[in-house]
C-alpha cells in the first residue's frame, strides 16, 4: 500500500474520526452512567439488603439501647466503611453526632415523601447515600440513611477495557472504514487505469463498464472522460481516414502520370527524352515528398504508436547501413560501422529504421566525395546511443537547433543539389520522440554528429521475437 | 501475346496500362473491384495477376488469400508505398513479389517478366533431379517438398528459395544472389522481400531435430542453409 495514495488518507482518517468518536462518546456515557447507577440501587436486591441491614441496626437499638446502636454504628464503619444514621420520625438523629450535608437532604427528602416506605439514593461526591423509612416491630418509625463509597459498581472507565474488547472495536471500525475507503477510491483507481490505457493509445478504454451503477460524482467524472475519450477517438480514426484518402488521391494521379509518362516516351522515340526524364525525377520527388508528408503528419496528429515490440537495434542498424553503403558506393562515399553494441529497445522496426535511414542518407548527402559516414551505437546504463558522423561543411551553429524542423533549409542552393525535400530529420525528429528518445545535431572537427538517444527496454521485458523480417 | 489480369478500382489507371502494356507484348484485362476481379483470377486463363491490396469493399489480401486456395497463378501486389504491414502480409499470403504504388511502369514489365520467367521456367523443368539432403527431399518437378517426413506447402518464391539453398548448402549466399535466385529480378536498394521470403520458409520448415536452425541469417553478408550439426 502506498502511504500517500488517497486510499490511504481516506482509511486513516476514517479510522481516526472513528475511534476519537468512539472514545468521546464512551467517556461521556461512563460520566453518565456514574450518575445513574446508584438510583437504579433504589430497587432490587441491593436495596433488600440495606433494608434488613436498617432492621439489624433498629433493633441493636431496641434491645441494647444506645449502646447498643453506637457498637453497631461503629462496627458498621469499621468493617465496610457503611456510616449509619438514625433518625427519628421527626428528623432526630438518635446518637447525637455530626450529620454530613448529604445525610440530612436524603433525610429530609424521607420525611418530606408522599408515599412513605420509598426508598431514596442520591450521589454526592463519589458517594452513595441511600435511605428509606424503617418501621419498628413496635411500630415506632425511624429513618434510616447509610452513606458509602461504592467503587465497585462503577462501569469500568473506558481505558480498562479488556483488550479483545478493544481489538474486536478496532477491527470493526478498521474493517468499516477499509470498505469506506475502498468504496470511495475503486472508481479513481478504475478512472486512473482507464486513462492510462486511453494514453497508452487503446482508444477503446472506456469507465462506464466498470462503474455499474454508481450514480455519484465520481461516475459523473467517469462518464465525462467517456464522453471526452469518444470525442478523441473520432477524431483520430476520421484523421487516419483522411490520411489514407489523401494518399490514395494524391497518389492515384502519379500513378497514371508515370504510365502516362511511359507511353509518351515511346511514342516520341526518344527525341523528348530531356525534359521527359525531367518529368520522371520532379514526379518521384512530388511521390516522395507526399509519403514524407504523410508520415510526419501520421506522427504528429498521434495516430501512430509505439508497440510493444522489441526491436534489435544493432541488426536495424546494420541493416541500414548495408543498405546506405550500397547505395553511396556509386557516389564514391561510404557508410561504415564502427562500433554496434547490443542494445534492445521498445517501438516498430518499421519507424526506428525510416528514423535512422533518414539521418544515415542526410549525412550520405552531405559527405565529401571519398569519405565515409561513420554509425556508432553503444549501449550506455538506461540507453542506446546511435551516432551518425558525416565528413562535410557541417551546419552553421545558429541552425543547429531548427534542423529538425519541417522544411528547414540551411542553405538553399546545398538543398537543391542534393535533392532533400527537407522532410527526412523532422521524420527522424517525431519517431525518436515518439519512442521517448531524443535526437540531437553538434557541430564536429569537420562534419556534423547526429545522435539519436532512445532508451533500452527493460532487461525484463518479454523479449517478442524481434520480426523475422529484420534478420539479416 | 501474354494474358494478365489487373484487378484495380483505378478505372483510367486501367486503361492508360493496358495500351502500355499492349506495346510489351502484355494483354492486359481490368477488374475494377475485388469479387469479379476474384472470380476472374480463378478461371485461370491469365498468366498473371497483378493485384491492388487497397480495393473498395473486399480487400486486395482477402482477395490474395481466397485466390490461394484455388489457384497458385502467380501474384504481383502493389502496395501503397510505406505501408509495411500490407507487403509483409501479402508475401505471407502467397503473393510473389510487389511492387509500392505509384510505380514507374517499366519496372512493373520487369517484375512481370521475372515472375513469368521462373514459373515458366519451373513448368518448363529445369534441373529435374530431386534433392535429397538431411530430412529434406525436394522434387523439381512435381515441386513438392517433404521435410522430416511431412509435406510442406511453399509458395513459388519459397520453392526457388529453398532449391537454391540445397544446391548450396553449408555455403553463404548473398542476399542479391537469393533475390536474383527466387524472385529472378536483381534486389533493388531498400528491398526487404527477400528476407520475408526467408523467414517465411524458414517459418514453414521448421528447425532441425533439436531445436538447431536451418537457415541462418549472417549480418552483412547473407543467408546460409546448415546441415544437421553444422555451425556457421
Amino acid at each position: 500500500m502506498r502511504f500517500r495514495s488517497l486510499f490511504f488518507k481516506l482509511f486513516i482518517s476514517f479510522l481516526l474520526a472513528t475511534v476519537a468518536n468512539l472514545a468521546v462518546f464512551s467517556l461521556i456515557r461512563w460520566l453518565a452512567e456514574a450518575e445513574l447507577l446508584p438510583v437504579s440501587s433504589t430497587r432490587g436486591a441491593f436495596s433488600e439488603a440495606l433494608s434488613l441491614y436498617s432492621e439489624a441496626a433498629i433493633q441493636a437499638y431496641k434491645t441494647q439501647g444506645l449502646a447498643g446502636l453506637q457498637q453497631f454504628v461503629g462496627r458498621s464503619q469499621r468493617e465496610s466503611g457503611a456510616e449509619i444514621y438514625l433518625f427519628t420520625d421527626n428528623l432526630k438523629l438518635i446518637d447525637a453526632r455530626p450529620v454530613p450535608d448529604s445525610v440530612s437532604v436524603v433525610a429530609r427528602e424521607i420525611a418530606g415523601q408522599q408515599q412513605p416506605g420509598q426508598r431514596i439514593a442520591r450521589v454526592f461526591g463519589g458517594r452513595v447515600t441511600w435511605g428509606k423509612i424503617t418501621i419498628a416491630p413496635d411500630g415506632e418509625r425511624f429513618i434510616f440513611v447509610v452513606r458509602f463509597f461504592l467503587p465497585s459498581m462503577r462501569p469500568p472507565p473506558p481505558w480498562q477495557l479488556s483488550t479483545s474488547r478493544i481489538a474486536g472495536l478496532v477491527l470493526t471500525t478498521g474493517l468499516v472504514c477499509y470498505l469506506l475507503a475502498l468504496y470511495l477510491t475503486s472508481p479513481v483507481k478504475k478512472l486512473q487505469s482507464t486513462v492510462k490505457a486511453f494514453a497508452e493509445g487503446n482508444l477503446d478504454a472506456r469507465v462506464s463498464p466498470g462503474l455499474g451503477s454508481r450514480r455519484d460524482e465520481l461516475a459523473d467524472l467517469g462518464r465525462e472522460f467517456d464522453h471526452m475519450a469518444e470525442r478523441i477517438s473520432s477524431l483520430i480514426s476520421s484523421q487516419k481516414r483522411l490520411l489514407a484518402d489523401i494518399s490514395h488521391e494524391l497518389r492515384s494521379p502519379l500513378a497514371r502520370l508515370s504510365v502516362a509518362l511511359e507511353l509518351a516516351r515511346k511514342s516520341s522515340n526518344g527525341k523528348a527524352a530531356g525534359p521527359l526524364d525531367r518529368i520522371e525525377q520532379e514526379s518521384e520527388r512530388v511521390n516522395q515528398l507526399v509519403g514524407q508528408l504523410l508520415a510526419l503528419t501520421r506522427l504528429e496528429s498521434g495516430a501512430e504508436r509505439v508497440p510493444p515490440e522489441v526491436v534489435s537495434l544493432e541488426d536495424l542498424a546494420q541493416q541500414i547501413i548495408d543498405d546506405a553503403d550500397f547505395e553511396a558506393k556509386p557516389l564514391h562515399r561510404e557508410v561504415r560501422a564502427v562500433q554496434l553494441d547490443h542494445c534492445r529497445v521498445k517501438g516498430s522496426p518499421e519507424l526506428l529504421r525510416s528514423a535512422i535511414e533518414n539521418v544515415v542518407r542526410n549525412a550520405v548527402r552531405y559527405t565529401a566525395e571519398g569519405t565515409a559516414v561513420e554509425v556508432s551505437l553503444i549501449s550506455r546504463l538506461d540507453a542506446a546511443v546511435l551516432k551518425v558522423r558525416d565528413h562535410g561543411p557541417g551546419i552553421p551553429e545558429s541552425d543547429l537547433q531548427h534542423i529538425f524542423e519541417p522544411f528547414y533549409r540551411v542553405s538553399e542552393a546545398r538543398e537543391r543539389a542534393s535533392g532533400g525535400a527537407g522532410l527526412g530529420l523532422s521524420i527522424a525528429d517525431r519517431t525518436v520522440k515518439l519512442h521517448g528518445g531524443a535526437i540531437r545535431a553538434e557541430n564536429a572537427a569537420d562534419g556534423l554528429v547526429v545522435t539519436i538517444e532512445l532508451p533500452l527496454a527493460p532487461a525484463a521485458a518479454p523479449v517478442h521475437p524481434a520480426p523475422e523480417k529484420l534478420q539479416v | 501475346m501474354v494474358s494478365v489480369l489487373l484487378i484495380d478500382d483505378d478505372a483510367e489507371l486501367s486503361k492508360l496500362l493496358e495500351e502500355y502494356l499492349q506495346s510489351e507484348q502484355f494483354q492486359l484485362e481490368a477488374a475494377h473491384d475485388g469479387p469479379s476481379g476474384l472470380a476472374k483470377a480463378i478461371s485461370n486463363q491469365y498468366a498473371a495477376v497483378i493485384l491492388d491490396v487497397m480495393l473498395p469493399g473486399m480487400s486486395g489480401l482477402d482477395v490474395l488469400k481466397q485466390l490461394r486456395q484455388k489457384s497458385a497463378v502467380p501474384v504481383l501486389m502493389l502496395t501503397a508505398r510505406g505501408s509495411e504491414l500490407d507487403r509483409i502480409l501479402g508475401l505471407e499470403l502467397g503473393a510473389d513479389d510487389y511492387l509500392p504504388k505509384p510505380f514507374n511502369p517499366r519496372e512493373l514489365v520487369a517484375r512481370l517478366r521475372a515472375v513469368l520467367r521462373r514459373t515458366s521456367a519451373a513448368a518448363s523443368g529445369g534441373p529435374a533431379h530431386p534433392i535429397h539432403l538431411a530430412d529434406v527431399e525436394l522434387h523439381p518437378e512435381s515441386r513438392s517438398v517433404n521435410c522430416a517426413g511431412r509435406a510442406v506447402s511453399l509458395t513459388g518464391a519459397e520453392f526457388d528459395l529453398l532449391n537454391t539453398f540445397l544446391r548450396s548448402p553449408g555455403k553463404i549466399i548473398s542476399r542479391e544472389d537469393l533475390t536474383q535466385a527466387a524472385l529472378g529480378r536483381p534486389m533493388s536498394p531498400m528491398d526487404r522481400s527477400i528476407d520475408v521470403h526467408v523467414s517465411n520458409l524458414r517459418r514453414k520448415m521448421g528447425p532441425y531435430e533439436g531445436d538447431q536452425e536451418r537457415i541462418k541469417a549472417i549480418r552483412g553478408s547473407g543467408y546460409v542453409y546448415l546441415l544437421p550439426g553444422e555451425q556457421p
